[in-house]
């Protein structure tokens, strides 16, 4: 909670002028103050984005740095109020240096306000932050706590600025790398997206308020030309590939990635289906061979609690060969944070739909929105398996005796026909599909049209919870 | 000059190596394949560049963080 940089106030022109920012943000011509201009450190507005309206609140970069003192907190606690009482997203721009430090703990007051403001608002309507510069302190938990976090190129996130880290630990780093969009991009996955730009992060900001408040319905899809989507995956079963242009194949239009190089062998996608908002739940084979480790378990369950809260149906591609094994994993709290995605997809409301295009093994298949876990519809495409692990491997661990026993040339042949006697009977689709975990084998050509009917057939429910940040 | 390092992300053993020092690369070429959890994974550089540095061989095995190559972009 440490003011980090204080700057004179300057003329209206200054690009840190939140009524500019604002401006930039909302539609021409929509923006409205809620407040009267003023020193408080806090702007106001509400306006529209693409039509939709909402409300925002800019940290005012011009006036000691953007520090909150109780005047500026308070805007930002009417903001967020107003928003929640009139079911609007709400939108964060954030330059600020934290609490005022001469307004001392009624200052840290204030900006507690301004926490227990969003968690009362959390899960109620969505919460966008946008950071556009420093947010030390008391506003670097401010846009944590809220649903999705942009950052620009001069976005810097911290709990303590690099004065007192060297004061106190010695430790000399400089604000990029302590707080920057590296750090929290790849790192510590505070920062849902990066983007190159001040423009590019408020256009995101503007992506992410659409998506998530105003979500469209589902066109029908019985006229769409058949998307051939099985070509974006490689003929070799055991060959790894990027999952991300199949998320894209199955999606419209533009899609936002969330967290893209943060636990990156899982990825979480908003986008539209057949017109619709959905999120979308992949594996990614390119990254740690798709398996599910402690931290992509956490960002995926914090993904499917969010579109939970907010009523957006989920789709989740599977491609899993199973939790990622290892002293690291267990250390890392594997157990406890795989855990949270047991729940978020067990307790989820939401229409929620899986494909498996590949294969789904072990505990990893229970996680990724097995039937088990209640999958509103669970998709199958041909040559799928669904199993405890794959044939080959399991029937080495159940015919040891038997493979040892063989003589050393015939060994090698006898294990594979026992590996496809042991798929055919216990890992292939058709399996699955004897016992309900499969629903249905549908071709990837008509994959999307199969997507829609399901989510449009299941009840639209939303989940009535906080969206905690996991 | 920005300079990439690739390492590993996971215990794996070197399948196949692609490149050498000196190779000329585009973004999103594949340097070297991983074995690994019965799969083949491509590891890809995410910069346009030269291979200033390759430091695996095929058959070797890698331990989480080893280093596999630097990209001068």
């Amino acid at each position: 909670m440490t003011a980090v940089q204080t700057a004179p106030s300057l003329p209206v022109s200054d690009p840190r002028d939140p009524e500019d920012r604002l401006q930039r943000f909302f539609d021409p011509g929509s923006v409205q103050a809620l407040v009267p201009r003023d020193t408080s450190g806090v702007h106001a507005a509400r306006g529209t984005v693409g039509g939709t309206p909402a409300i925002a609140y800019c940290t005012d970069a011009t006036v000691m740095g953007g520090a909150m003192g109780v005047d500026g907190c308070r805007h930002v606690v009417d903001a967020i109020d107003t928003a929640l009482r009139e079911r609007l997203p709400v939108v964060g721009i954030w330059h600020s240096g934290g609490a005022r430090l001469a307004e001392g703990v009624t200052a840290l007051h204030a900006v507690g306000e301004v926490f227990a403001a969003m968690v009362r608002a959390s899960g109620r309507i969505p919460q966008v932050s946008v950071v556009l510069g420093p947010a030390a302190g008391g506003a670097a938990y401010g846009p944590a706590l809220t649903d999705l976090v942009i950052m620009g190129p001069a976005g810097r996130v911290f709990v303590t600025g690099p004065d007192v880290v060297r004061s106190v630990t010695g430790e000399d780093v400089d604000m990029e790398s302590l707080g920057g969009p590296d750090t929290h991009g790849r790192r510590s996955g505070v920062v849902h997206v990066v983007t190159d730009s001040e423009d590019a992060a408020l256009a995101t900001g503007r992506q992410a308020v659409d998506l998530l408040a105003a979500q469209g319905k589902f066109a029908s899809v019985r006229d769409e030309p058949d998307v051939e989507l099985r070509a974006l995956l490689p003929e070799q079963t055991n060959r790894a590939y990027d999952v991300r242009p199949l998320v894209a194949g199955v999606l419209d239009g533009p899609v936002l990635e969330l967290h893209p190089r943060w636990a990156p062998n899982v990825v979480t996608t908003l986008g539209r289906l057949a017109g619709r908002t959905v999120g979308v739940i992949a594996n990614n084979p390119l990254r740690l061979g798709g398996c599910l480790d402690s931290a992509s378990a956490e960002k995926a369950a914090r993904f499917v609690r969010m579109c939970d809260a907010f009523g957006v149906p989920l789709v989740v591609l599977v491609d899993v060969p199973g939790y990622l094994p290892g002293v690291g994993q267990e250390w890392d709290g594997v157990v406890r944070r795989g855990a949270k995605l047991l729940h978020a997809f067990g307790e989820a409301v939401v229409p929620r739909v899986t494909l498996v295009t590949r294969k789904a093994y072990g505990g990893a298949y229970i996680a990724m929105n097995a039937r088990a876990l209640g999958a509103t519809t669970v998709f199958a495409w041909p040559g799928a398996e669904v199993a405890v692990m794959g044939a080959k491997a399991a029937v080495g661990i159940l015919h040891r005796k038997k493979l040892a026993a063989a003589p050393p040339g015939e060994r090698e042949a006898l294990h594979a026909r026992l590996a496809e006697e042991h798929e055919r009977i216990a890992g292939g689709v058709n399996r699955a599909l004897q016992i309900g975990v499969v629903d249905e084998v549908v071709e990837p050509r008509r994959t999307r049209r199969r997507l829609v009917e399901a989510l449009t057939a299941a009840p639209a429910g939303r989940g009535a919870h906080g969206n905690i940040p996991l | 000059m920005a300079v990439e390092e690739i390492h590993a992300e996971m215990v794996s053993s070197v399948h196949k190596v692609l490149v050498e020092a000196g190779s000329q690369v585009t973004a999103g070429d594949t340097l070297v394949v991983l074995e690994s959890m019965k799969m083949e994974i491509p590891v890809l550089t995410e910069r346009s560049g030269t291979v200033r540095e390759l430091h695996v061989v095929e058959g070797e095995v890698l331990q989480e963080g080893d280093l596999i190559a630097v990209v001068d972009a």
